[in-house]
């Protein structure tokens, strides 16, 4: 029996890519299709629900769909290129090179091959998913000739519960403390934590002396991880910046719902979880507009044009002493996560994937060739 | 993005913030210096730039645009056109053209079999080069690791303030002997010893890594607003020093970074501030006295800082030994720090 396989470099627990190929994964095995994920580096975590990408060759059966998960480099992509299947490029975005440079240049050069990868198999491609229409246009301005766009599959809907253990703890006693500010995201130079590093000091300084901030992301750079620590502490906020890493989807959630504001100030984002979770859990957000997150926000945020550290201070002061203003994007954020089409994503990808496979030879072997197949929905906004 | 977009020309240099279109160009000044603070941070600096296109153009091979299109001969029509050549001058066009046929096709055969003999040798070079580098990178990193296994920075430690007022009074003697030339305080301890040597009508440059001290410092002395005060910097003392030319101030006071940094570090700073004070002026150390910086630190400070304050006589011994002269330990006459005061000579 053909199917629809799926191929990442590595598949990473609570990371947005893994998390995507593996709801991917379930979504496909749902529809009755024959779903396995080939990963060119095992990660322990998950190294029991995957195969080495070289085994295919073993599993291959004509009809099969190959669908590559792409936000960075790997061996996988010259050999998908010389595959007979169809392959699909399922494009979560390659942050640019010049952002890791200064801090990792094994990483750099790493993301740099990844685009010259993306350039040669982009023109091959059955089909492009961008997770984004900026993705989508990148996609698009390498050669790919048939692109459409569905958001990532992994956002949960309705928003996780928040683990009532943390949130007590985060919360602490009535009336304890300032402004919250929560920062989500990998410790990586792209998203610019210490852009939100710099406006709490300013804030500390003049609007906010108990603002406090914290950020929970993984130290993706180590070297920048360890600036960030440096940084916060040279600025005398060793107490107000509090990093938090490898916690459940239920602390996570409880950090969502204990603070006043999501303040994401990332330079280069292909969608940005982050800013959905906040809004589906009522937490206002306040981002620059930089690459995919304005299509994500829309108007149910509020955007920046620059993020000069003094101007998101005042940015975000002026809409935590606004509890109209807050309530009006807390509602719209609440909106957002349907208005982005996040509810049907995993469907519009299953069917554009089925779609794929429908035009496929040897396709009659497909049992979701069986379902009706809709065409996936760009996203609409 | 696309590989398009990754071309790195000469008009491009510098980082994405050096370039024409900065976007800290509508930032005040404190601003930018709070920013260009964690800037400093940033391990390789201004090696990032350039890096993108320096490796598409060591892991592409250059693409061999190919040799000039062969010699096509004689124009077909030519001898439509020359129908009345004499039939010699015909022959003698016809050997011509053969050739120079053969002669075009050897010299392409040449120039390929060349080329692909260059890029054999080159690729095989390539690739040592990439191997040597990932070499080097990985024994850099278990270098460094074991060197330095936790990675944490001294800023990240909470210290103790350190109390400077038993030199308030003595400090505008230490830049006495060349008053003609500004006074460095490295760290600025409290503002107290800053606004003694303001005082004295000395000019001074006070410079620390602390943000907030430095802006406290600033506001001291309404600095911004017209009035004439201390130059201030964001910065560590030793990366000022380095950036300084050679015997430009009259005196440099080292505080507080001496105290915490390890031994080697406090060599450079030594080492840096003689080479910045001029012939005949003062290089101090302010040091705490080493059973109060116990009893004042908690533990966890106590075992992972780096470094820990040197006895005043071993300050003594170690600017003897970097080559300052007459390295005099004052005590104070009250609180737990003291003066190690040197002459750079003349």
């Amino acid at each position: 029996m053909s199917g629809i396989h799926l191929f990442v470099p590595m598949l990473h627990v609570r990371d947005a890519v893994g998390e995507h190929t593996r709801a991917l994964r379930d979504l496909l095995v749902a529809e009755g299709v024959d779903c396995r994920i080939y990963i060119e580096n095992p990660d322990p975590n998950t190294v029991h629900e995957t195969r080495h990408y070289l085994e295919y060759e073993d599993d291959a059966i004509a009809g099969d769909v190959l669908v590559y998960q792409m936000a960075t480099r790997s061996d996988m992509v010259a050999w998908l290129a010389g595959r007979p299947e169809p392959v699909v490029v399922n494009y979560h975005n390659i942050t640019p090179s010049e952002y890791f440079a200064p801090w990792n240049n094994w990483i750099a050069r790493h993301q740099a091959l990844a685009v010259l990868e993306l350039e040669d198999l982009a023109p091959t491609a059955a089909l492009g998913i961008g997770v984004s229409t900026f993705d989508a246009d990148e996609l698009r301005r390498c050669g790919c000739p048939e692109v459409v766009v569905v958001p990532v599959a992994n956002v949960r809907i309705p928003p996780m519960t928040p683990d009532p253990t943390t949130l007590a703890t985060l919360r602490g006693p009535e009336g304890e403390g300032g402004p919250r500010w929560l920062s989500v995201g990998r410790l990586a130079p792209n998203k610019a934590h210490q852009d939100t590093i710099a406006a709490l000091f300013i804030a500390r300084a003049t609007t906010s002396p108990d603002a406090r901030l914290t950020i929970v992301g993984s130290p993706s750079e180590p070297a920048y991880a360890r600036a960030l620590r440096r940084y916060a502490a040279e600025l005398g906020m060793h107490g107000a910046v509090t990093f938090v890493s490898g916690i459940s989807d239920g602390a996570l959630a409880a950090h969502y719902v204990a603070a006043d504001v999501l303040v994401m100030l990332s330079e280069h984002e292909g969608f940005g979880v982050p800013l959905v979770e906040a809004m589906s859990h009522g937490l206002p957000v306040v981002a620059f507009a930089a690459g995919a997150v304005p299509e994500v926000v829309g108007d149910a945020g509020v955007l920046l044009e620059e993020k000069g550290p003094r101007h998101v201070a005042q940015e975000l002061a002026a809409l935590i002493d606004d509890p109209a203003r807050r309530e009006s994007l807390v509602v719209a954020g609440r909106a957002r996560p349907a208005a982005l089409g996040l509810d049907r994503a995993g469907s519009d990808l299953v069917a554009a994937l089925l779609d794929v496979a429908g035009r496929a030879p040897g396709v009659s072997a497909v049992p979701g060739s069986d379902v009706p197949v809709r065409p996936a929905a760009p996203l609409s906004h | 993005m696309c590989a398009r977009e990754v071309e790195v020309t000469a008009e491009d240099s510098g980082t994405p913030e050096e370039q024409g279109d900065n976007p800290r160009s509508g930032l005040s000044a404190d601003e930018r210096g709070l920013l260009e603070a964690f800037d400093r941070l940033r391990p390789q600096g201004s090696l990032g730039w350039h890096f993108d296109d320096t490796v598409r153009r060591l892991v592409e091979p250059p693409q061999f645009q190919g040799r000039p299109n062969g010699w096509a001969g004689l124009p077909a029509d030519l001898w439509e056109r020359g129908r009345g050549t004499k039939a010699s001058e015909r022959v003698l066009g016809d050997v011509v053209t053969t050739v120079a046929q053969d002669l075009s096709e050897y010299t392409d055969r040449a120039v390929d079999e060349s080329y692909q003999r260059t890029e054999d040798a080159l690729g095989e070079l390539r690739r040592t080069v990439f191997d040597a580098i990932r070499f080097l990178a990985a024994r850099v990193e278990r270098l460094e690791s074991s060197v330095d296994p936790l990675g944490m920075e001294a800023a990240e430690f909470d210290l103790p303030a350190m109390d400077a007022s038993a030199w308030f009074d003595d400090a505008p003697t230490w830049a006495a002997a060349r008053s003609d030339l500004p006074v460095l305080l490295g760290e600025l301890a409290d503002d107290g010893l800053l606004a003694a040597l303001v005082a004295s009508g000395t000019g001074v440059e006070g410079v620390d890594p602390r943000g907030p001290v430095v802006w406290a410092a600033n506001a001291a002395f309404d600095v911004g607003n017209g009035k004439a005060g201390p130059a201030t910097a964001i910065a560590e003392v030793i990366d000022y020093l380095r950036a300084l030319p050679g015997a430009s101030r009259g005196c440099v006071v080292l505080a507080g970074c001496v105290d915490r940094t390890d031994i080697a570090g406090k060599v450079d700073l030594i080492d840096e501030a003689r080479r910045v004070v001029a012939p005949g002026g003062a290089l101090v150390v302010l040091v705490t006295e080493q059973s109060a910086w116990d009893a004042s630190v908690a533990p966890v400070v106590r075992d992972l800082l780096p470094g820990r304050p040197l006895h005043p006589e071993t300050w003594q011994a170690v600017l003897e030994q970097r080559g300052l002269r007459g390295a005099t330990w004052h005590r104070p006459t009250s609180g737990s720090v003291h003066a190690v005061v040197s002459e750079v000579g003349r």
